[in-house]
């Protein structure tokens, strides 16, 4: 693999967030650098406020990063281009309540720039997908947690993506559907898509990636293949992070 | 133009589901009825259609104004708080068209209300049968210096002059003009008994060979209107006879006489001869009108309409810019803040002129109050209600500029703005 197939590539790249007057509160990242490849699912895990979001959100150009660079197909984030070929489900279904599920897909496939007649065909076919096709007619604010989130992944996927940015993406799913999703996952990586996905669920990352980094405080503390661990996600995880939980439990229990 | 069409459609079902729309519309339309019901007229029938016509489609653009101003601020705000808009941020769209759709499918909603409003006020309970029918007029004004010139012409003489204050002597140039040219606005013009003044109008000439051309002239300053108030008026072969007995504003209507008087007056210039016991005293440019015939209100109506949803798609587009950059409660205070400060800026200037500017509080009061009022001049100083009402003509080339300005170029600017702003403020996330 060269630079030229990586979809995304960060370097050395931080972020401070900064008070009203200006005053650093808090560096969420610190002088991270990745890279993706073309066609892999990379897994971006690490405790809370570990800097996962704000990594993904720099890549996707919702935040702009302090120091370093970022680069999504060998492009600015926020160039249109490179928008082109991105598709995002955020941690939480932010749907337009007012909209059908069916409305909801075709309001993303205009904006993916998708034709009519193409927008609605894509829709039925991720309706279909995602197993809502009987209540495409109702309003999304109705649904629940686990439809709303079907919904969210199917507007991810509604302009053919290149990359397919994810994070949580089984949050809030019930074990049907976190195995559905985690099978859509890998066969949308067999027909080539580069997937980039953060996860709290060991187990699932284990499942669907192929390479993973672990950040803690903002820095990667580890990175690798999953396949060449050589012990569990879990294990390794813990050990590069360290297992607090013993020490600071140990009053309570006695 | 990816995107503008789908964000503009969101927004328009939006309003549609929330019912936001139905409600405006109710909201206005009552007022439209109810109004007759709470203003008063002065007793006669043309008072009283000119008070409904300004209180029931002003109060409906009222209702317009503030809600739509307040739905913009939340338009992007909102959606940034609920993290919808960061779905819309990672598309390939122009930041500047979502912003752009978003105007225009609340401005497109206000002037659908507000059409209905426009079409409902003739059966609007004492606006009149025939409304639609009524001759409205072109108002010109006397051909004289502007007050900047005329103001820039005194300063001279009006420094030299020992009984000017010498705090005024002290002041910056461009405070004693300013007060110069307040000055010069209500210039009196004193016509003595038997004597003859006469006034240029541009285009008079073609005025007078209309059909119905008419003279108003106002006596509201301190002149005791009671007095014996006589004279005639002439332009060209037209005369008319003044004869105010309690009215404050008389309009006289000119007809050919010249045989009658004997001689013609000058074809670009309305002469008066003052006919009465005493001096009269009056200011050419706010006190003397001539009223040219023009078409009908129907007519002023649709021009006026296009002049108030020009000022509602300003007001939604500020109202946008100010969500894409500021929190939602903010950006509401600020716009509710500057919608008043705009309104009221000339009154507060008006009667508080220089002369009154003696502590520092005053003098930053009025430098901000003046510094507003210049900025939302070109975009506010709009009155077409007003001069609906009073049958005057809403001028086509004013509603061209005023389109142009606020319901195009304004609006675009603040769009690009706000398609600059938002990717910025995302890091506020």
């Amino acid at each position: 693999m060269n630079d030229s197939e990586d979809i995304v590539r960060l370097e050395s790249v931080e972020k401070t967030f900064r008070d009203f007057w200006l005053r650093p509160t808090v560096k969420a990242v610190d002088g991270l650098s990745l890279s993706v490849r073309k066609g892999e699912v990379f897994g971006l895990l690490g405790p809370n406020g570990s800097g996962k979001s704000t990594t993904i959100k720099m890549i996707l150009g919702l935040l702009s990063p302090s120091a370093g660079d970022v680069r999504l197909f060998g492009l600015p984030p926020r160039a249109i281009e490179a928008r082109r070929k991105l598709g995002y489900l955020p941690e939480l279904s932010y749907l337009h309540p007012f909209l059908t599920a069916k409305e909801t897909l075709r309001y993303y496939a205009g904006l993916c720039g998708l034709k009519s007649a193409e927008a609605k065909e894509r829709t039925t076919q991720l309706l279909e997908m995602v197993g809502l096709a009987d209540v495409a007619g109702r309003p999304v604010g109705g649904f629940s947690k686990g439809m709303a989130r079907r919904v969210s992944l199917a507007s991810a996927l509604v302009g053919r993506p290149e990359l397919l940015v994810l994070d949580e993406p089984t949050s809030g799913l019930d074990p049907v559907s976190t195995k559905e999703v985690k099978t859509l996952v890998k066969a949308l990586a067999a027909n080539g898509m580069t997937v980039l996905t953060t996860s709290h669920l060991l187990a699932d990352a284990e499942d669907i990636c192929d390479r993973v980094m672990i950040l803690d405080h903002g820095k990667s503390v580890a990175e690798g293949r999953v396949s060449e661990l050589g012990t569990s996600l879990e294990d390794f995880f813990l050990a590069k992070v360290g297992d607090a939980s013993e020490f600071r439990l140990a009053p309570f229990l006695g | 133009m990816i995107g503008f069409a789908k964000v503009f459609w969101l927004e328009i079902v939006s309003l549609v589901r929330s019912k936001t729309l139905v409600m405006l519309a109710v909201a206005s339309v009552a007022w439209m009825f109810a109004a007759p019901f709470i203003a008063k007229g002065d007793g006669t029938a043309d008072g009283a259609r000119e008070m409904f016509v300004r209180y029931s489609l002003g109060g409906a653009f009222a209702i317009l104004l503030v809600s739509l101003l307040a739905a913009a601020t939340g338009s992007l705000a909102r959606e940034r708080a609920a993290k919808r808009l960061q779905l819309t941020m990672v598309r390939p769209v122009n930041h500047m068209l979502v912003a752009l759709a978003k105007t225009a499918a609340l401005t497109l909603s206000g002037a659908s209300v507000l059409a209905l409003c426009c079409i409902l006020m003739p059966f609007a309970p004492g606006v009149g049968d025939g409304v639609l029918g009524r001759q409205c007029s072109h108002v010109l004004k006397p051909r004289l210096p502007s007050p900047r010139d005329e103001a820039r012409d005194m300063y001279d003489a009006y420094m030299a002059d020992p009984e000017t204050p010498a705090a005024v002597k002290k002041a910056k140039k461009s405070v004693v003009l300013r007060l110069l040219e307040n000055r010069a606005v209500d210039h009196y013009q004193t016509i003595a008994t038997n004597d003859t003044v006469t006034w240029r109008f541009a285009s008079a000439g073609t005025a007078a060979e209309a059909k119905g051309l008419a003279v108003r002239i106002r006596f509201t300053n301190q002149f005791d209107v009671r007095q014996d108030v006589r004279g005639e008026l002439r332009i060209g072969p037209l005369s008319g006879v003044v004869s105010n007995i309690t009215k404050a504003v008389v309009t006289v209507p000119l007809s050919r006489r010249a045989a009658e008087a004997g001689v013609a007056g000058a074809a670009d210039g309305l002469s008066f001869s003052n006919k009465g016991s005493s001096a009269l005293m009056l200011r050419p440019r706010k006190d003397i009108d001539l009223l040219v015939p023009a078409d009908s209100f129907a007519w002023n109506l649709a021009r006026a309409y296009l002049e108030l949803v020009s000022i509602l798609a300003i007001a939604v587009a500020f109202g946008v810019f100010l969500g894409a950059s500021l929190g939602r409660p903010v950006a509401l205070f600020v716009a509710i803040v500057t919608l008043v400060v705009g309104e009221i800026s000339p009154s507060v200037i008006e009667q508080y002129p220089d002369e009154l500017e003696t502590s520092v509080a005053d003098r930053i009061g009025l430098v901000l109050t003046r510094f507003a009022a210049e900025v939302t001049r070109p975009v506010a100083a709009l009155q077409p209600l007003g001069r609906l009402a009073s049958d005057e003509c809403v001028e086509p080339g004013e509603t061209a500029r005023v389109v142009l300005l606020d319901f195009v170029a304004v609006p675009l600017a603040l769009a690009l703005l706000a398609g600059l702003v938002l990717p910025r403020k995302q890091d506020g996330l």
